[in-house]
Formats: C-alpha cells, structure tokens, sequence
C-alpha cells in the first residue's frame, strides 16, 4: 500500500501531526503478549482486535460478525481501513444482548480496520471501543441508524504510544439518535474525525468528549454535523486540557442545508491551558442555508480559576490535588454525558488516573 | 492588652505586606491567645482583607516586614495547605464557586489532605458523611446542598453557612473569620453566631473575626477589640470598644 497522507497547507489538518506514521507503517509488530481481561466492563459482547486482527480465543464476539465490511470512505486516512473487521447489524426492534466492547491491541506497526454498526428501525445497541498498546490503530466506522434506532457509542483513546486515528461516518435517520463520546488520554497522538448526518426528520446526533494531553502529545477532533432534514437536534461538547507542550485541537462544524428548518445546534468548545506553553485550538464553524434555526456556539480557552485554586488550598487541599480537582470538573460534565453507567465510571476513572499522574 | 494566662496562639508583630506594590499593613501587632475570640474592626481600606489572606497565604499578598507565628511555628513560611493542616481556617467574605466540584468531595478531600499531613487516619467514606450530615444539620443547612457543587447556586446566606459546616467539619484551631456577616439576614447572623460559639469556644481554639459592623458581635462576644487603620492597629479595648465604634464611628477613634 502506498501512503498518501494528507498535508498540513490543507485547511482541515494544519494542527495534524501525522510525521510519524510512514514509519510506523513500514515497521514490523513486536509480539507482546498483552492481558486486556482487566478492560472488560460487563459480561456483554467481547472482541478482541490485535494489529487489527480478531482474536477468537479471547473473544465472545455475540451479534457481531467479523469479515469483509460494506464501507467505503474518500477520507484521507479513512479510506485506508475500508476493507475487513467488524459489523454489528440489528434488525428492526431488535437490541444488542448487552453493552458490545470492543478491545483493539497495537503492537508498535500500522494496522487498519473497517467496522460497522447498522441498526433497524427502533433497534437499540451500545458499544465500546478502547485502544491501548502502542503503533499506528487506524479506524473507519460506518454507522446508518434507521428510523428510531438508537446508538450509544463510547471510544477511548489509551495508547501508550503512536497514533490513533478514527474517522467515524454516519448517516441517521427520521426520529434516530446518535450519541458518540470520546475520552481521549494515554501517551499517543489522535486525529477523530467525525461525519454525522441528520438525513431524516427529528433526528439527533451528538459527538463529544475530553481530549487529554501532556508532554509533547496531540490530539486533535475535527467533526461535521450535517442538518439534512428539517427539525434535528444536535451537541457538540468537547472539552481540551493541554498540560506542558502538549497540543488539543477541536474542529467543530455544523451545516444546515436549506430545508432543515427548526434545526437545533449547539456547539461548546472548551479549552484549558496547565501549562503556559501548551497549545488549545479550537475552531467553531456554523454554515446555514435555513431561515429558522437555532444554532448556538460558545468557544473559550482559559486556565485554572487562581481564587478556586486558593480555595480549595486554603482548607488543606496541596496544589497538585487542588489543581486535579479542578481539572477534573472542567471534563466531567461531557464524561457524564456517557449513557452507560458502567461506561460512564469507567471513563471519570480513566480521567482520574491520567489527573492523577499530572501532578 | 488582654494576653491572659494561656499561651499565645498566633503572634502578629510589625507586619508589614502589600498587594500590586502598594503598601497596605504597615507594622501590625497583634496577639491571641488559646481560648479567646478577638475582633478586628475598621473603616473600609484599613486593611482588614489584606489581613485575613496574608494570615491565609494567599498569592500576590506579599510580606514585605514582620514575623506571624502559629502556635510557635512561622506561620509565613508554610503553603496554604500547610497552614491549613497546621490548624488555620480561613472564613471567606466572598466563598469562591466551583462548578464540576461537590461539597462533599471537596470537604472530604481537604480533610483527609489535612489528616494525612498530621499523620492520622483518613476517615472513610461513611464516616465523614456522618460528620457532614451533623455539621449540615447544625447549621440549618440541608445536606442535599452538600451534595451539590461547591457554593454553585446558593445564596449569599447559605455560603456564609456553608463556610460555617466547613469550620465544623474540618475543626480547626484558629479561625480566622472575614466579614462572615456581611450579606446575612437576622436568621443567618444568629445561625452563624450559633456556629462560630459551638465549633471555636473552647479553651485551645481561638478566632479572629474581621468585620465592619458590631452586630455579629452581639452574638459572639469578643474578648477583645482592635481598631484596625492605616494598615495598622490603633486601638485596643474589650468589647464595650464595638458598641463606641458603632456609636461614634471610626473617624474619632481611628484619628
């Protein structure tokens, strides 16, 4: 395969950081033997994907067929993972038996893979994907939510290191719900690209998260929520914590094509800086071609509340507590956002581990 | 000066601190001792906050003179959380919000912070909810409140009383208390009164309440009273002082 990566002089990647992913692509994996038992959050569906290759043994995968996948994308980096992994389609009313969870292992080389969530009309699933280990995990994911189907859909991004990058493509149709959150932490650089399109009449899409990032890390969400139909809803929340030199980018787009009147948008673009040389881009986008809409957008940057800090310091907190407390309120609202509880646990505790460890 | 025959909790001499490079106290001296409750009183501009956060540690209130020490440590050499475990509480004027954060989870945090530095036990989980629940209750403050986030949404009265369930939770040995009654209403002012007399009278713990007005200390009785002005204290009296204060105002006193 030759690797056209897209370039920085484009608009929609110049705070990428793709430099390291020829070199992963070329590299060999290392055998690492690598327990992921403990990742396991319910007694539901479970796979298990190392370099992007399903292992049986260690898998339950449930309604979940593995083999070729009916997606195709012209995304950059997406259209590399068209091709094998995973579908989970369910019938009309049918419901996935339990939370699915999705475990993929890297190994230190490049590895792509399609999945795809294909739900009927008022079907119901909720899914998990986490990434850990190391190297290049790339994902495409095509979703098509019928009519009210209801998706609840929870990535986190753990590597130690490399790159993860996603792109997730969905289509939702009349009165279909979509709801995406993401925690991104570990060691590694991320790219989350989202395409979400409100196709059908009072449809609700939602995609947020807490991208955490220190050292020298990026990471980085560029989403497009696309009003098609007439009376869709939809959020954007997306919280950016930058500590050292870090970098956390948020692209954030919302399109209401000229029919979809009583569109109801909002975005909510935060970002903290810890530290005086990190970095928080964040890029607020509305287009709108209807007259009666409502689209709401708020974007800040800011750093700890110094009379917060004090406040808590002068009731015994030390400073580095004091400064993971407040960290760790700045992304819990759009963790809590997480449907699932077990999910939604899982996540404020991941978050409070990676605070834990800025100090 | 009354010094009493108990030793001297927290010794103030020849402060000197400024805020921005202004200078704002200008040689304070002032002692409490263990068991007793001091006010500071004094026009606006003396000094008084600037007091409180230089007692408190608070950055960008800077110590230019002078020594403070806390039950024989130097006070200005430790961190604010350091003061904190060492015994100091600092009463806020204007309690700070923090959204994202609970009540619960801060006090729980802060004491066990406190606990782990003086080398006790943290308390459980169910423990502490047991004490919060008795110092909510005492206060008139319902415990739901304190499930909430940090001060978010509550009137001026409930922080004052919410600084109060603090003071009891954490039980510290000084208090030091600024303009605790301004912003209540006659049912707050008593509630806190109540609460400062039941958590802080006792023979090793004292307060400092800095105010403007005498009317708090119609329910805590002080000891002694300071005029605070011009960065300095200029006058020193039992508690008849508030009621001259109140009286004559401070421009006969202080001048």
């Amino acid at each position: 395969m030759t690797l056209a990566l897209p370039s920085r002089r484009e608009e929609a990647w110049r705070w990428s950081d793709l430099s390291a992913l020829p070199a992963l692509a070329a590299a060999r994996p290392a055998r690492v033997a690598r327990d992921v038992s403990g990742l396991r959050l319910g007694d539901g569906p479970f796979l298990v994907f190392v370099d992007g290759v399903f292992d049986a043994t260690r898998s339950a995968p449930g309604p979940v067929a593995l083999g070729p996948v009916d997606a195709a994308s012209d995304h950059p980096l997406g259209r590399h993972a068209a091709g094998t992994g995973w579908t989970l389609a369910l019938e009309r009313d049918a419901a996935a038996s339990g939370l699915v969870e999705i475990v993929h292992v890297g190994n230190g080389a490049a590895n792509h893979l399609a999945g795809r969530i294909a739900l009927g009309a008022d079907a119901q699933a909720s899914i998990v994907e986490t990434f850990v280990g190391d190297g290049w995990s790339n994902r495409l994911t095509a979703i098509t939510l019928a009519p009210s189907a209801r998706l609840m859909r929870a990535v986190r991004i753990d590597q130690t290191s490399g790159f993860q990058s996603l792109r997730d493509e969905a289509m939702i149709a009349e009165n279909a719900s979509l709801v995406t959150s993401v925690l991104a932490a570990g060691g590694a650089g991320s790219r989350i690209d989202g395409a979400l399109t409100l196709a059908g009449v009072a449809a609700f899409a939602e995609m947020g998260g807490a991208l955490l990032s220190r050292g020298s890390q990026r990471h980085e969400a560029a989403v497009v929520v696309r009003h098609a139909a007439a009376s869709g809803t939809s959020r954007q929340s997306w919280r950016a914590v930058a500590d050292d030199t870090a970098t956390a980018s948020l692209a954030a787009r919302v399109e209401v094509a000229r029919g979809a009147q009583k569109t109801d948008g909002e975005q909510s673009l935060r970002g903290l800086l810890l530290k005086r040389a990190a970095t928080v881009n964040l890029k607020p986008e509305l287009e709108i071609f209807a007259d009666d809409v409502k689209c709401a957008h708020g974007a800040t940057v800011g750093e700890l509340d110094a009379r917060a800090l004090f406040y808590l310091e002068s009731r015994g907190v030390p400073p580095a507590e004091a400064r993971a407390l407040l960290t760790q309120a700045f992304v819990a609202d759009v963790l809590e956002r997480v449907g699932e509880e077990k999910v939604r646990d899982a996540f404020l505790a991941a978050a409070g581990a990676w605070l834990g460890g800025a100090a | 000066m009354n010094t009493g025959s108990h030793g001297q909790m927290l010794e103030i001499t020849n402060l000197h601190a400024t805020v921005d490079d202004k200078p704002i106290l200008k040689g304070l001296t002032l002692s409490v001792g263990a068991g007793e409750v001091h006010a500071i009183m004094g026009p606006n501009g003396a000094g008084k906050s600037t007091l409180s956060y230089v007692l408190g540690g608070r950055p960008g209130y800077d110590v230019t003179g002078g020594t403070v020490a806390f039950n024989g440590q130097d006070l200005l050499e430790m961190e604010p959380h350091e003061r904190a475990a060492a015994g100091l509480f600092l009463g806020f004027q204007y309690p700070v919000e923090i959204p994202g954060v609970s009540n619960v989870q801060f006090l729980r945090t802060a004491l066990n912070a406190q606990r782990r530095a003086r080398g006790e036990d943290e308390l459980s989980a169910g423990d502490f909810l047991r004490l919060a629940r008795a110092q909510a209750d005492a206060l008139g403050l319902d415990m739901e409140m304190l499930k909430r986030p940090v001060n978010v949404g509550f009137s001026g009265g409930e922080k004052k009383r919410n600084e109060m369930v603090q003071l009891g939770i954490i039980g510290p040995k000084l208090a030091i208390l600024d303009e605790t009654d301004s912003g209540l209403d006659i049912d707050a002012l008593k509630a806190v009164g109540d609460g400062i007399n039941r958590i802080m009278r006792a023979p090793d713990k004292a307060v400092l309440l800095i105010t403007h007005y005498q009317r708090l200390l119609d329910y805590v009785r002080p000891d002694v009273v300071h005029v605070l002005a011009g960065g300095r204290i200029v006058r020193s009296g039992g508690a008849e002082l508030a009621h001259e204060l109140e009286r004559e105002g401070y421009g006969a006193i202080a001048a």
